[in-house]
């Protein structure tokens, strides 16, 4: 949780360690002739202060894989270390805890609490963990996104991209040793995606922040560090530095 | 459309089943009194018939229908040899009399039963009734009880009981067994020992017969024996057939059931009032919900119309279906009702269950049409719904309901103000009474329309009030205040459900303390003493032998002894008679008191009196009273003018005064006594009962068990009356359950996604519990306190001076129910949340 230790390169995700680990990951769906293989033996490590993007077409299990991760899903077999923690053998419970204390989540819609003001949503998961508020954190956090007028504001007063801005912070302002990000910019147009998409950026560069963001959308995939594919459940492809070029043309080649 | 309605039913089983059970309630009451008062009717006319139908003529003695009863007068009988000629006419077979009198029963103590002496009458070879248990009495050894009169004093067959006869000789008697006489009021009330016929002559010196029974010849007609009855009997007897006597007892008995049945289908009415807002309530939020559903439907072509009538089709099926598992659970409860209670209201416990075509066909119809009329208001506002509404994102409302609302407050605040003009009207100054009744109840109603139109407001306000201290309680009381202001339309008629039972169950608490408490000073008043000893009521002149008094005055046990003597004269100022007493060892003004309207009691003393306000011919203290007593007219000086309605109406006298006045009258009418300061209860009730076991018909009250009775009766009745709204308060959390059940449902998305941020189950349940609770809370507390307002306005208009009282205990527990009732409400749907699975609710919309 120390942002000390999270200035390696972004760069050069060899040298920085793991945060997050899954071991030969799989996710089956019903039983025998119906069953599904949602994941299918996937194994992938993400580098502290990096920002990762998972691509694939619909269906290649990229949510289910994030929701693994994160302990929103159980594994059929296969393990997720988050730091020395083996994710996989927490009961509802842990998990719960592990959530609220050591993850960050944005969501693509219903991010807020729709009766609660800007402010009080960004600090909900503080109040949910009974956490002391880092006052100095928040203030630079919401200066940052420009949320600093509209922190009394409900949801329903703010605008798509601000909306999505308050879920970044709150994600943020906890300092998890992880944030997963489910198409954060799916229902947002191009100039608030680019807005929330650089400030994601910003903050792995410059506070070390661990980011696992899932996307369709190449342009979106762009400002990540590093981009890895699936399909059909399988770990097939990886990018480094991707440019939104780059990164149709690996989507275009996997779909065809 | 009517295949996709029923798809949608089938599909949405589950929202539906909370108001399937209210409408089911709200029938079964309906239907379950029906079919408890059919069958007690029936149950008491087959106990009638079954005795009354096997004779062909009942002779009784013809009674004036218009004049007033007048006890002193000897009950009318039918000459001795009356029977003797309806044995000899041809159409009679066989003829059977029936001599009643007066034979008081004696109970455990020592005691005459009643006040009123227990019935003694003949059970002769043709009597109507047979034995519930033992077997008739034969011979002059034994005795039958009436049922009614084992219980009171807890005989059973094969005791020995004694009995009084005319000159108060006590005779023993065995039980030989047991007569249920259920139906007949009298002699239901009175208690009744039989005896064959010479013994009840020998006891109760009853001349004639009270009734005359005939059984038909063979091939003669009950018209016939009728006829030839009455040309014996003369035209002072009312001869009829058995079968119209039996029909006219059963009547009279099914006045009472009317009453019964009447009173429990006006508690049935607000058990269905209250579920129609609980179906009112769904229907709303279901709309609400499908708008994106009807929007489709209209996109695809339904007209209006079709929305229209395929949300009221929703409702019949639903009506119908919940009608008839009401109906059936209704036959069942009155059923039970009639196994339980039959019994107990006198009726024919083994009478088999009636179920009548009326019972089946208004529960069927109330519950349909409480249902489709609830769905009415949501079925309009469900054609509202644009077709483009469909292609939105979000179906659901996630903001807040806005609006302050002017014209809700107008209207509510005009409603409380006529309200409360009512109130004022119908409790200020002399309007107690049926109009003052009446009034209150309006004023209630209006009230009540007004909290209706101000609730959403109401909910806001008070979640606003109370939401700080909620926010510092934790996260689950945080989050559940700010959810209890989402949706205040929705959130206040759930709760109004809930108000409409606390306000009524609170009402009657109110009045029930009040009413005791009101008693209680009265008892006091009326009653000054530890015990009453009061000569027989039967007799005008009858004293409390002075033995008695002078056993009590040497007995340890007893502190003191006050001698009320009685007599009557007549007044110049009222009409009728002028009670004229006087207390013999008390002290006016302290022992014995009464509110004055003018002077006072302690200023009583020889030369003066106490007249009551009625009796005072508009004399005030110090002025000069004319009174005609044995001794001529006397003058006395008026010492106080007492209010009417106390415990001394007419004159009272200083006993020296009294002594003069009234020579003749040289024994008390009644005696009061306290115990000594240092004798136990026990000790003084054994002192008392000493010293009257010589004079069985002497009654005994004492203070501590009359109002043991009292208090008994209005918890009896307060019980009774919190068991009928129970059912609309378990309608009401139906309702409450239902709305915290399509909340929940409505925010899937929210409560995975804070479960998602870190909320456990736990918080999340709990968060709803406190919804339900504050729900509840305010619900309950909106109707508590319209409880105790109309509760006092009913409780003045009804009773004058009543003394107001809180129940502070029951309404505590009222309280107490209401955390309960959200505790409960909330169980299911918090399962629900919190089990489900987080990544499933975060991918459906």
């Amino acid at each position: 949780m120390s942002q000390t230790a999270a200035v390696a390169a972004p760069d050069d995700g060899t040298q920085a360690p793991p945060v997050v680990i899954a071991r030969s990951l799989s996710k089956v769906y019903g039983v025998d002739d119906s069953a599904v293989r949602a994941l299918d033996g996937v194994s992938v490590e993400f580098a502290r202060g990096h920002y990762t993007a998972i691509m694939g077409p619909s269906g290649s299990g990229k949510s289910t894989l994030m929701h693994c991760l994160a302990g929103l899903d159980t594994a059929s077999s296969g393990t997720v270390h988050l730091g020395r923690t083996d994710i996989t053998r927490l009961n509802d419970r842990q998990l719960t805890q592990l959530r609220r204390d050591r993850i960050g989540f944005i969501f693509q819609s219903f991010n807020l609490l729709p009766m609660l003001t800007a402010e009080q949503n960004i600090l909900l998961p503080a109040q949910i963990a009974k956490r002391k508020v880092d006052r100095e954190r928040f203030e630079r956090l919401i200066d940052v996104v420009g949320l600093r007028d509209r922190l009394d504001h409900l949801p329903s007063k703010l605008s798509g991209g601000q909306q999505q801005r308050v879920a970044v912070a709150r994600a943020l302002l906890g300092a998890p040793e992880v944030v997963y990000a489910d198409e954060p910019t799916g229902n947002l147009d191009s100039r608030s995606g680019a807005g929330v998409l650089s400030f994601l950026r910003d903050s792995a560069r410059d506070m070390g922040q661990t980011i696992v963001m899932v996307t369709h959308d190449p342009m979106a995939a762009s400002y990540a560090d590093r981009v890895i594919f699936l399909r059909d459940g399988q770990l097939v492809d990886e990018v480094h530095a991707p440019t939104a070029e780059t990164v149709s043309d690996r989507l275009l080649k996997l779909e065809s | 459309m009517l295949r996709t309605t029923l798809a949608g039913l089938r599909m949405h089983k589950a929202r539906l089943v909370t108001t399937a059970l209210a409408i089911a309630l709200g029938v079964m009451f309906v239907t379950g009194t029906q079919v408890f008062g059919d069958t007690l009717e029936e149950g008491y006319s087959t106990k009638v018939l079954g005795a009354a139908d096997e004779y062909a003529a009942v002779a009784i003695p013809a009674w004036d229908e218009g004049a007033p009863a007048d006890p002193e007068a000897p009950a009318p009988v039918l000459p001795a040899d009356t029977l003797e000629q309806v044995r000899d006419l041809p159409e009679v077979a066989a003829a059977g009399g029936m001599t009643r009198g007066d034979a008081p029963l004696l109970d455990k103590d020592g005691r005459a039963v009643g006040s009123v002496p227990t019935i003694g009458m003949s059970v002769g070879p043709d009597t109507r009734f047979q034995p519930a248990e033992g077997s008739l009495p034969e011979g002059s050894g034994e005795v039958a009880l009436a049922t009614t009169s084992a219980d009171a004093t807890g005989y059973g067959v094969g005791d020995i009981v004694t009995v009084l006869d005319s000159e108060d000789e006590r005779h023993e008697f065995t039980v030989s067994g047991l007569i249920d006489f259920g139906v007949d009021r009298e002699l239901s009330y009175r208690g009744v020992v039989a005896f064959d016929e010479d013994t009840t002559r020998e006891m109760t010196g009853a001349e004639g017969y009270s009734e005359i029974d005939a059984r038909a010849a063979e091939g003669v007609t009950d018209a016939e024996v009728v006829r030839a009855v009455e040309g014996v009997t003369g035209s002072d007897t009312h001869v009829e057939t058995g079968d119209a006597y039996g029909d006219r007892l059963a009547a009279a008995a099914g006045g009472d059931t009317q009453v019964l049945t009447v009173g429990l289908m006006l508690f049935a009415l607000i058990s269905v009032f209250v579920a129609a807002i609980v179906i009112y309530n769904t229907f709303a939020i279901l709309v609400a919900q499908r708008q994106r559903e009807m929007a489709l439907l209209r996109c695809v072509g339904s007209a209006r119309g079709q929305v229209f009538l395929s949300v009221l089709t929703e409702a019949l099926v639903v009506g119908l279906v919940a009608s008839a598992v009401g109906v059936a659970v209704g036959v069942g409860t009155g059923w039970a009702g009639f196994a339980f209670g039959g019994e107990a209201l006198g009726a024919d416990a083994s009478q088999p269950l009636v179920v009548g075509v009326l019972p089946v066909v208004v529960g069927m119809t109330v519950g349909t049409v409480m249902a489709l009329g609830a769905a009415l208001l949501p079925a309009w506002r469900a054609t509202r719904v644009p077709p483009l509404a469909a292609l939105r994102t979000s179906a659901t409302a996630q903001g807040l309901e806005k609006g302050i609302g002017w014209v809700r407050i107008t209207v509510g605040a005009v409603l409380f103000l006529i309200s409360g003009g009512i109130v004022f009207a119908a409790t200020d100054g002399d309007r107690t009474g049926p109009t003052g009744m009446v009034l209150t109840t309006v004023a209630g109603l209006v009230c009540f329309v007004g909290v209706v139109v101000l609730s959403p407001l109401l909910v806001r306000a008070v979640v606003a009030a109370v939401s700080p201290a909620m926010r510092r309680i934790g996260v689950a009381s945080m989050l559940a205040a700010d959810n209890s202001r989402r949706s205040p339309k929705r959130a206040a008629t759930a709760m109004i459900a809930l108000t409409v039972g606390a306000t009524l169950i609170t009402g009657y608490a109110v009045v029930s303390a009040s009413l005791k408490t009101t008693m209680d000073e009265r008892l006091a008043e009326q009653f000054p003493a530890d015990y009453r000893i009061s000569a027989s009521l039967d007799d005008p002149d009858a004293v409390v032998p002075q033995s008695a008094v002078d056993a009590l005055e040497e007995s340890d046990a007893i502190g003191t002894v006050v001698e009320r003597r009685r007599t009557s004269t007549e007044s110049d100022d009222a009409s009728g008679d002028l009670a004229v007493r006087s207390y013999i060892g008390a002290t006016l003004g302290e022992d014995i008191k009464s509110d004055a309207v003018s002077g006072s009691l302690t200023d009583m003393g020889p030369g003066k009196v106490a007249v009551s306000e009625e009796y005072a011919g508009g004399r005030e203290a110090g002025d000069v009273l004319p009174l005609a007593t044995e001794d001529g007219e006397q003058e006395y000086e008026i010492a106080a003018v007492l209010k009417d309605g106390g415990g001394m109406g007419g004159v009272t006298l200083a006993p020296q005064d009294f002594e003069k006045a009234f020579p003749d009258v040289d024994g008390a009418a009644g005696v009061l006594v306290d115990g000594a300061e240092d004798a136990s209860a026990q000790q003084v009730r054994d002192a008392v009962y000493d010293a009257v076991a010589d004079a069985p018909k002497v009654g005994v009250s004492s203070m501590a068990e009359m109002r043991a009775q009292f208090d008994d009766m209005l918890n009896i009745a307060f019980l009774a009356i919190a068991a009928m709204l129970g059912l609309a308060i378990i309608i009401a959390v139906f309702g409450i359950a239902n709305t915290m059940a399509l909340s929940v449902l409505e925010r899937t998305r929210e409560s995975a996604m804070l479960r998602a941020l870190g909320l456990t189950r736990g918080q999340l349940r709990r968060m709803l519990s406190i919804e339900a609770v504050v729900l509840c809370l305010i619900g309950a507390g909106v109707g508590i306190l319209l409880g105790i307002v109309f509760g006092w306005a009913a409780g003045t208009t009804a009773l004058e001076s009543m003394v107001f009282t809180l129940p502070v205990a029951q309404i505590a527990v009222f309280i107490g129910v209401a955390v309960a009732a959200g505790l409960l409400a909330s169980v299911l749907p918090g399962r629900k949340a919190a089990g489900a699975s987080i990544t499933g609710a975060l991918a459906s919309e």
